[in-house]
This record gives C-alpha cells, sequence and structure tokens, in this order.
C-alpha cells in the first residue's frame, strides 16, 4: 500500500518545480523516501551539532597532515 | 630509433609508455596505432568508446615524435594514449555526457583538465562510455550500450566511469579520466581490476566537466598503476582561476615520493557497515591485503563508527539527489521521457526535498568531517575497507530498469564508496585479488585531506608486493 507521503508530495513537486511524475518507478521512489526522512530524524535525535555555520573547506585545511 | 620496449605496446602503463617515449625507444605514433588497433579489434564486444578521434590522435602523436626529434624535452606524459569519459568538455567537439538530451551537444570550452593533460603530452584518442550523466554506479547506459567488464563480458563495469574502467582494463589505451561523486571512479575500478584515484575534494579543477553535483564531484584518473596515477595528479592538480571552488593547495611530486615504503604507517580498518556482511571472497583478499601490508610495516587497527557514518550515509543522499534535480531541473520539466527511467525516477525524488533539510547536510559536513578524523582516524594516516562489499554482479542483477525489484542490489554497489565523498577525503581503489567468479576484487584506501602523496604511497608500496594490477584479462 503507497505510504500517505506520495500524493501530497507529488503536488508539492508539480508546484514548487513545475516537475510531473515521469514514471511509476518515480512515485514508488517517493515512497521509499520514508526510510530517508527517518534517517535524518534519526540522526538529529542522536547527534548533537553546533548550530553554527560551518565551513567545509575550513575543516578539509585545518585536518591537512601533519608535515612528515 | 631503438627496438620497441615490448612485443605489445599495449601492455605498457601509462609512465611505462611515457617513459619508454621519452628515452627514444617508442614513438608516439606506434603506441597511438597500437591502442588504435587493439580498440579495432575488441571493442565491438567490450562498448567502452564512444568516439575515436583517430585522425587527431595521430596528428597529435606525430607532433610530439616531430618535437622529440628537434630536441625537445617531453612533458611528463608524452606519448601516453588516454581516452576520457564523455563529459570532458573540449571546444567545437560534442560531448554526449552518454545521454540521448546531449547527444549533439557541442561543448564550448576545453576543461581545464584537458588543457593540462593536452600540455603534457597526453595522446587523447576521443571519448568513453559512461552511465547517463554519470547517474549510475553499474554502468548501463540505455542510449549508447551497455559497457561490458572485459574480464566477463556478461558482468558490469561498475560506474559511473564504465568505459574508463573496462578501457584500461582492456589495454585500450594508458589511462583514462572518471569523475567521482558517489564512487565512479574507485567502482569501475575494483571491478575491472585497474587503479582509480579520488583526490581530496577540490583538488582537482572541475572547469569544463559536466556537473552531477556541486558539493561532491571529482575528477580522476583511471589507471593501472599507483605510480600513473601519482604522475597523472600532478600534472591535473591544482588552483584554476576558471574554477574558483579549486583549491590553493600546492601540488608535490607525488611520484618522486614512491618509495616503497609502507614501514609505520597507521591504517585503519573500518569494519561497521564496509566490512560486515562481505562476500567471502571479498573479505578474504581485504584481509589477505592488511596482511601483506603489515608484513611491509605497516600498523593495522580496527574501529567502527555506527553513528557517524549513519549520519554521512543521509546527508549524502540529500546532498546528492536535491543537486542533481537542481541540475537536471529544465530537462526534468520538458524532456523527462528522455532519460532512463531509472535516471528520472532518481532525480524526481530530489524535488521532494526540503531546502532546509539540504542546508543542514550541508552545513554538517565539516562537524563530521573534523568527528571522523578524530574518532575514526584517531592518530592514524589511512583508513582502509573493501571498494564493493560484493562479489561482482552481472549486468542483468542489476538492472532496475528491466526490473525494480533489483533496487538493492543496485544500491549497495556504492555503498562503501559514497561516504567518501560527503568527507571529502582522498581515496584510492587497488587491485587485491580475484573472486570465485574471475572477477576482480579492489581494496580502498582513504588518508587525511590532501594526503594523496600517502594514500598513493601506500598503494604503491602494496603494488612492489603484489601483481593483481598486473594482470590483464584475455578479449574474446
Amino acid at each position: 500500500m503507497e505510504p500517505d507521503l506520495v500524493v501530497p508530495t507529488m503536488e508539492a513537486i508539480r508546484r514548487w518545480a513545475g516537475v510531473s511524475v515521469p514514471n511509476a518507478a518515480a512515485r514508488q521512489g517517493l515512497a521509499d523516501m520514508a526510510g530517508l526522512i527517518a534517517e535524518v530524524e534519526a540522526v538529529r535525535a542522536g547527534m548533537v551539532f553546533e548550530d553554527e555555520p560551518s565551513s567545509f573547506e575550513a575543516a578539509l585545511a585545518d585536518l591537512k597532515e601533519p608535515a612528515r | 630509433m631503438n627496438a620497441p620496449v615490448s612485443a605489445d605496446l599495449t601492455a605498457l602503463s601509462m609512465t611505462e609508455a611515457a617513459d619508454a617515449f621519452a628515452c627514444g625507444e617508442v614513438s608516439a605514433e606506434a603506441l597511438a596505432r597500437a591502442s588504435l588497433a587493439r580498440i579495432d579489434a575488441h571493442d565491438r564486444t567490450v562498448n567502452a568508446v564512444i568516439r575515436l578521434d583517430r585522425e587527431a590522435a595521430l596528428e597529435a602523436a606525430a607532433s610530439q615524435d616531430r618535437a622529440r626529434a628537434a630536441g625537445e624535452t617531453p612533458g611528463p606524459l608524452a606519448g601516453a594514449p588516454m581516452m576520457h569519459k564523455d563529459m570532458y568538455y573540449r571546444a567545437g567537439k560534442v560531448s554526449t555526457c552518454g545521454s540521448k538530451i546531449r547527444r549533439d551537444f557541442v561543448a564550448p570550452v576545453t576543461a581545464t583538465v584537458l588543457q593540462r593533460l593536452d600540455a603534457a603530452g597526453a595522446i587523447d584518442l576521443g571519448t568513453l562510455n559512461m552511465a547517463e550523466f554519470a547517474q549510475n554506479p553499474t554502468g548501463h547506459n540505455a542510449h549508447f550500450g551497455d559497457c561490458h567488464n572485459p574480464w566477463n563480458l556478461p558482468y558490469c563495469t561498475g560506474g559511473s566511469s564504465s568505459g574508463s574502467g573496462a578501457g584500461v582494463a582492456a589495454r585500450f589505451f594508458t589511462a583514462a579520466l572518471g569523475s567521482d561523486t558517489g564512487g565512479s571512479i574507485r567502482l569501475p575500478a575494483t571491478i575491472c581490476g585497474v587503479t582509480g584515484l579520488k583526490a581530496t575534494q577540490t583538488r582537482v579543477s572541475r572547469a569544463g566537466v559536466m556537473p552531477l553535483s556541486f558539493s561532491a564531484d571529482n575528477v580522476g584518473p583511471l589507471v593501472r598503476t599507483a605510480r600513473d596515477a601519482a604522475r597523472f595528479l600532478r600534472v591535473v592538480a591544482g588552483h584554476d582561476p576558471e574554477d574558483p571552488t579549486s583549491a590553493r593547495e600546492p601540488v608535490p611530486d607525488y611520484e618522486a615520493a614512491l618509495n616503497g615504503d609502507a614501514k609505520g604507517l597507521r591504517i585503519v580498518v573500518l569494519e561497521t557497515g564496509f566490512l560486515d556482511g562481505a562476500d567471502a571472497p571479498v573479505a578474504t583478499a581485504f584481509e589477505d591485503s592488511m596482511k601483506a601490508l603489515t608484513a611491509q610495516g605497516a600498523i593495522v587497527t580496527r574501529a567502527n563508527a555506527p553513528e557517524i557514518m549513519r549520519a554521512v550515509n543521509a546527508y549524502t543522499a540529500v546532498i546528492s539527489r536535491v543537486e542533481g534535480a537542481t541540475i537536471h531541473g529544465n530537462w526534468m520539466r520538458g524532456r523527462a521521457g528522455d532519460y532512463a527511467i531509472h535516471l528520472s525516477a532518481r532525480l524526481y525524488g530530489g524535488y521532494a526535498m526540503p531546502g532546509h533539510t539540504y542546508v543542514e547536510a550541508l552545513s554538517r559536513r565539516g562537524p563530521l568531517l573534523r568527528r571522523f578524523v578524530a574518532e575514526v582516524m584517531g592518530g592514524a594516516d589511512l583508513v582502509a575497507t573493501p571498494t564493493l562489499k560484493t562479489r561482482v554482479p552481472t549486468l542483468a542483477e542489476t538492472d532496475i530498469d528491466a526490473d525494480p525489484a533489483n533496487w538493492d542490489r543496485f544500491m549497495a554497489v556504492s555503498a562503501n564508496t559514497r561516504p567518501f565523498n560527503y568527507l571529502g577525503l582522498p581515496t584510492i581503489s587497488v587491485p587485491c585479488g580475484f573472486d570465485d567468479r574471475g572477477l576482480p576484487i579492489g581494496l580502498q584506501l582513504a588518508g587525511r585531506p590532501f594526503a594523496e602523496g600517502t594514500v598513493l604511497r601506500a598503494a604503491d608500496a602494496y603494488q612492489r608486493v603484489t601483481d593483481w594490477h598486473r594482470r590483464a584479462p584475455v578479449l574474446p
């Protein structure tokens, strides 16, 4: 049975992006989105991050290998 | 001219070919003709090539020969035949990106990496098959035909740089550019039994390269050896004014630092999610590779990081889908039917992601990288995993357009490679064995940011005591 989120998500995509569902596989993909949402929610529940802007490029530079 | 260094010039690696040319043992034209002959003989079954630029390549080779005869010093890649994934733009040439939509797209510029390879004397033979818009990890292509694994044709090549991996493995040419957003260099490298390097995010310019995901796209080589990768990377790496995101870090002489010594290298085997549940031949080959490095003096330890990796995997999925959907927005609005079914389906999902979740995924990237380096790597130099946790699947087993039930097997292909794109770390795949069906197995090594030299040193040390990378398939 198709999850409740599918039809309203299709409508939101159509409104915001102007994209219609291209095929049955795409619709099935939206149904599978529930799993990813659950994963993101689990991450939010399990990890604490500072809510300040954080630069990935700065982290790359800071974490460089020490000179050998 | 001296006698050729080998009866079969296609047996030479990139550095062997360039060195043989530099010292006058072989002409660039002979190298190019040997490659073209091998492609003519065997690509009908492998299907690695999209376009051969035969005349232009022979003229470029002749130009290298004339320059050497005139006493000019050859470039570091002079004479080495190469082909590249069909998403590197060359002004005035068609760049299909493996798609129907861009079948006739004429590139307005030449990619910086192609300019750098040209300047180094590499001979560009043409363009290579790839997953449509570089968007799948298996190499299926509905528009140009699937690329086939040279080791066993019904098996997949890995993707998205399918022609790059298959062509280097088949000895069609010495090196190829691939691109890597979730494993698209390392997967065809492991599955086809060659060496593939994804450098640190921002290390190599992406100017003139088809975008897939702004945050995670990487440019890099598929070659036969770590030494090849070292020389190739030195040529293409470094800041590019045409790509403001490219790093300003100095580019060292990676090849000069290859000393065959793994003594004292600290390697962490990442188990959870990467090694648990691996197919037996893969686990055995991987553990044997750790024993080989230990015998060379490396110190191997084990680690698990389920919480960090769960976050990395979740946020990776968000970023790649949103950025892909954004890039393809106009075509998804007007030409969705011109994509393969699995690709339009995947892109469509990206429009469902809220903006705040995308920004959240991006904003966690720096903190998660810091945690990964501190808590997983600790004081270690490298992280090791199998590149692909399963045995190589067949094309049929991973064809999700033919059977959506193949979805889990399809996605599992890139499970071990995707996290290193989110983390941005330099990562290499080198051959480390063969499974019970005769298909290659790969060892993945990741280093700290900008530690390509250490990654290459370990890979080179491993290849000095093994010969997996020297084995070649017998082509039909």
